[in-house]
């Protein structure tokens, strides 16, 4: 049986200044063989990865009268500064995201990726001056950053920062309740919510011994990714923002992290990747690649994109923008 | 000969760039002699000490010799001191005036309000480690708990110790040239000796409370202020180890009393002592306390303190090191609310090789009216070569207003060591702030958890049992 692929066709990327977003989005459908051809070195694994989060999108039942994708995150003209200097990072960003979709962004050190995932959860170093962000029909920029939590928008930080004093049990017990009360939901005593965290924790191979440490503190780069992780599986965001996941992570590391994240997606989940590197994008295969330079996103296409990118740097990219 | 002296006095809010307290004693000390004889508040102030003791019941005890002894050389001494007023060094940002402008009445008798089985008096005790009880400074027997002890330990009112403990011990009583009026107001005042003896050789693994309760407040609006001087002595011989859990509390809260307190620890050759050292005293109380300690050779000492309590709330910290190779830990969290001022005067003063010191300090001020004072002192002088002493002082101001006096020092003579100290203050930082809040932690159950944490780099060097219970007071009181 042949693959049905849903790819955006690189013939045709869609221009990033576009205002308003893509409402209707051209999907080609290729042969494996095609696929192979436009895509040469992209493995047999992701594509069998893509292909069944194809099949679980509502937007490709046969009959063509699948009920519309929504919109999860809009992101209009986005300007934003350094709180502290005034000095602006973001030039006008725009980007949507559909239910379901998984978004990469990738740019060179200082184009603005970490910014922008920083801004849309409301880190208090930039100040938003101009444009819009809608998640899920409310207004993120009007919300505090616990609200903007509650709403299901998640983001795994760089480099998390340890918190001495506190532990990883304590705090993701915290985390966990204060969105069940949030959501009118019950809140879990300590022992419940281990039985809860379990298989969370073994899903990403971590010792359960790891709730007993503080936050952060003395754990080794991976380890901090793998609890951000965590925290996202106990979260269950409906959008999660990895900024560089990937980072510092070895290859056994990187696999079960990204085993993680794709067990967490779901048809209405996203997730919205910021790194610099195509090594990721074998792992958690995003349906759109994003390009950002100087605070703007140039560029939107499908996975080929990383291709470009791995044969000519950054610089092919802009050239051919 | 290589000499190094640093001090650094830093302020938040009225910061006094020049180093005032550079040579203060050469100047000061003719004045004090001069000023001596004059002082008359001092005079009465003994006066009224003196006659307290006339009609104190237990003149058994107050006869012992070691106590005259105690008595004669401490109100010789307090005679040839003025009453502290900012102008002298130790007390430039510690205002002590409010007792002055009180009405001092020595406490001489004890209370019948309070049984053993009083659930006020329960305190942080885990009911299982034994436990020796003082009620305004007089060691209450029927309220002790001395069974899990060793049968060559020591522990109880000096009236009942053996000569060969007092012996030991007076020794060290009044014999300290450097104490300041409130240390020669105990001597003065205190009507008993609380003994604790640890024989040679001997390990005491249980830790052994030491309670110490202020029964006699009185309400507000009195202008009266029952002080009581409870001492104790703690001697630990050769190669003996005690941990001791010393805990001040009082009455209602609410209630204006003032402890004046005196702790003396002596530890022989490879001895080890953990001193835990909680102040929980009601809001309006007043507390004063010296500890001064005295480390033999390859001997140990970690001192834990977490002082909550009280408006008025000073600690003097002296450490003589007697000789090489002597560890010394020093951990200190203060919690400076609503009109309290939280102070720790430390001094370590090393004079033999190979010492090893660390000196934490953390404050917490949560109020624009709270204050929080720091002056720590360490000598490495000349013989004191490979010293390794490090001291840190972390401070938190969590409102507009809120103050913290920070004076760390070291004076160092010999020319071989490695020292460090630094001192930080500030609010809570916005980065672990924010982690919180993107986990969809609220701003303020964040600072709760934030502030918890800071303090619990100290209350997680308390045992088990003691530092849940002080965290949980720890937290009721943050959440005020």
């Amino acid at each position: 049986m042949a693959h049905t692929l849903h790819v955006l066709t690189s013939a045709s990327p869609v221009p990033c200044s576009r205002s308003p977003p893509l409402k209707h989005r051209p999907f080609t459908v290729f042969s494996s063989t095609h696929l192979r051809r436009s895509i040469p070195p992209l493995t047999r694994r992701s594509l069998s990865l893509n292909a069944s989060l194809a099949v679980e999108s509502p937007s490709i039942s046969g009959s063509g009268e699948a009920e519309p994708l929504k919109p999860l995150l809009e992101v209009k003209d986005l300007t934003a500064v350094v709180a502290e200097s005034k000095e602006e990072l973001l030039h006008g960003v725009n980007l949507t995201i559909y239910e379901g979709e998984v978004h990469a962004v990738m740019g060179k050190n200082g184009s603005g990726k970490s910014t922008f995932s920083k801004v849309l959860v409301g880190h208090p170093d930039y100040e938003v001056t101009g444009g819009s962000v809608i998640f899920k029909g409310q207004n993120l920029l009007d919300m505090e950053p616990d609200e903007r939590s509650h709403t299901g928008l998640f983001m795994s930080f760089q480099s998390p920062v340890a918190i001495p004093g506190v532990s990883n049990s304590d705090f993701l017990l915290m985390a966990y309740n204060a969105r069940q009360a949030k959501l009118g939901l019950p809140e879990l005593d300590p022992i419940k919510f281990y039985s809860y965290i379990q298989p969370k924790l073994a899903a990403l191979n971590m010792d359960p011994l790891f709730l007993n440490r503080n936050v952060n503190e003395g754990f080794s780069g991976g380890e901090r990714k793998r609890n951000e992780i965590l925290q996202l599986s106990v979260l269950e965001a409906d959008l999660a923002v990895l900024d560089e996941i990937d980072s510092g992570l070895d290859v056994d590391a990187l696999q079960d992290v990204a085993k993680a994240v794709n067990s967490l997606l779901t048809p209405k989940r996203s997730i919205l990747m910021i790194t610099h590197y195509r090594r990721l994008l074998d792992y958690i295969t995003p349906t759109y690649i994003h390009i950002m330079e100087d605070g703007r996103i140039v560029k939107t296409g499908d996975v080929s994109i990383a291709q470009l990118l791995e044969e000519g740097g950054y610089k092919a990219l802009s050239s051919t923008s | 000969m290589a000499s190094t002296s640093f001090s650094f006095p830093s302020r938040l809010l009225h910061r006094n760039p020049t180093g005032s307290s550079r040579n203060p004693r050469k100047r000061t000390a003719t004045v004090r002699t001069l000023a001596a004889l004059s002082d008359p508040y001092v005079l009465q102030l003994a006066e009224t000490f003196e006659d307290s003791l006339s009609s104190a019941p237990s003149a058994d005890t107050l006869s012992l010799p070691i106590l005259q002894n105690l008595r004669d050389s401490s109100s010789a001494s307090l005679l040839s001191k003025t009453w502290p007023s900012s102008k002298d060094e130790p007390f430039r940002f510690t205002d002590v005036s409010f007792l002055k402008k009180s009405e001092i009445a020595p406490v001489s008798t004890v209370p019948s309000r309070y049984s053993p089985e009083n659930p006020q008096l329960l305190g942080v005790c885990d009911g299982q480690s034994p436990s020796l009880f003082l009620i305004d400074g007089r060691v209450v027997e029927t309220f002790s708990d001395l069974s899990g002890l060793p049968s060559d330990v020591f522990v109880g009112s000096v009236s009942a110790a053996p000569e060969s403990v007092l012996r030991v011990i007076s020794d060290s009583v009044a014999n300290f040239s450097q104490g300041d009026l409130f240390w020669d107001l105990n001597g003065m005042g205190a009507l008993d000796i609380a003994v604790i003896h640890v024989p040679a050789g001997t390990r005491i693994e249980k830790p052994l409370y030491l309670r110490l309760f202020s029964s006699q407040g009185v309400g507000d609006g009195l202008n009266t202020l029952p002080v009581s001087n409870p001492r104790c002595i703690v001697v630990v011989e050769k190669g003996a180890y005690i941990e001791i859990i010393e805990e001040y509390f009082g009455g209602e809260e609410g209630e204006s009393y003032w402890t004046n307190s005196v702790m003396e620890v002596a530890i022989a050759d490879g001895g080890r002592v953990r001193h835990s050292y909680l102040q929980m005293h009601g809001k309006n109380a007043a507390h004063i306390k010296w500890t001064l300690v005295r480390q033999e050779a390859s001997s140990g000492y970690e001192l834990v303190e977490v002082s909550t309590g009280a408006k008025l709330s000073r600690h003097n910290l002296h450490i003589q090191q007697l000789g090489p190779d002597t560890q010394t830990n020093l951990s200190a969290l203060h919690l400076c609310g609503c009109n309290q001022l939280q102070d720790l005067h430390s001094r370590l003063v090393l004079d033999h090789p190979r010492g090893e010191a660390r000196q934490l300090h953390k404050s917490i001020v949560s109020h624009s009216s709270g204050r929080g004072v720091f002056d720590g002192n360490i000598q490495v002088n000349r013989y004191a070569q490979q010293t390794d002493a490090g001291q840190m002082s972390r401070n938190l101001l969590l409102v507009p207003r809120a103050t913290v006096d920070l004076k760390p020092n070291l004076q160092i003579i010999a020319d071989d060591v490695q020292c460090s100290h630094g001192a930080t203050m500030s609010d809570l930082e916005t980065e672990p702030l924010f982690y919180f809040q993107a986990r969809g932690i609220d701003l303020q159950t964040a600072r709760k958890a934030l502030l918890f944490s800071f303090g619990a780099e100290v209350t997680a060097l308390l045992h088990t049992p003691l530092r849940k219970r002080v965290e949980d007071h720890v937290k009721r009181i943050t959440h005020c």
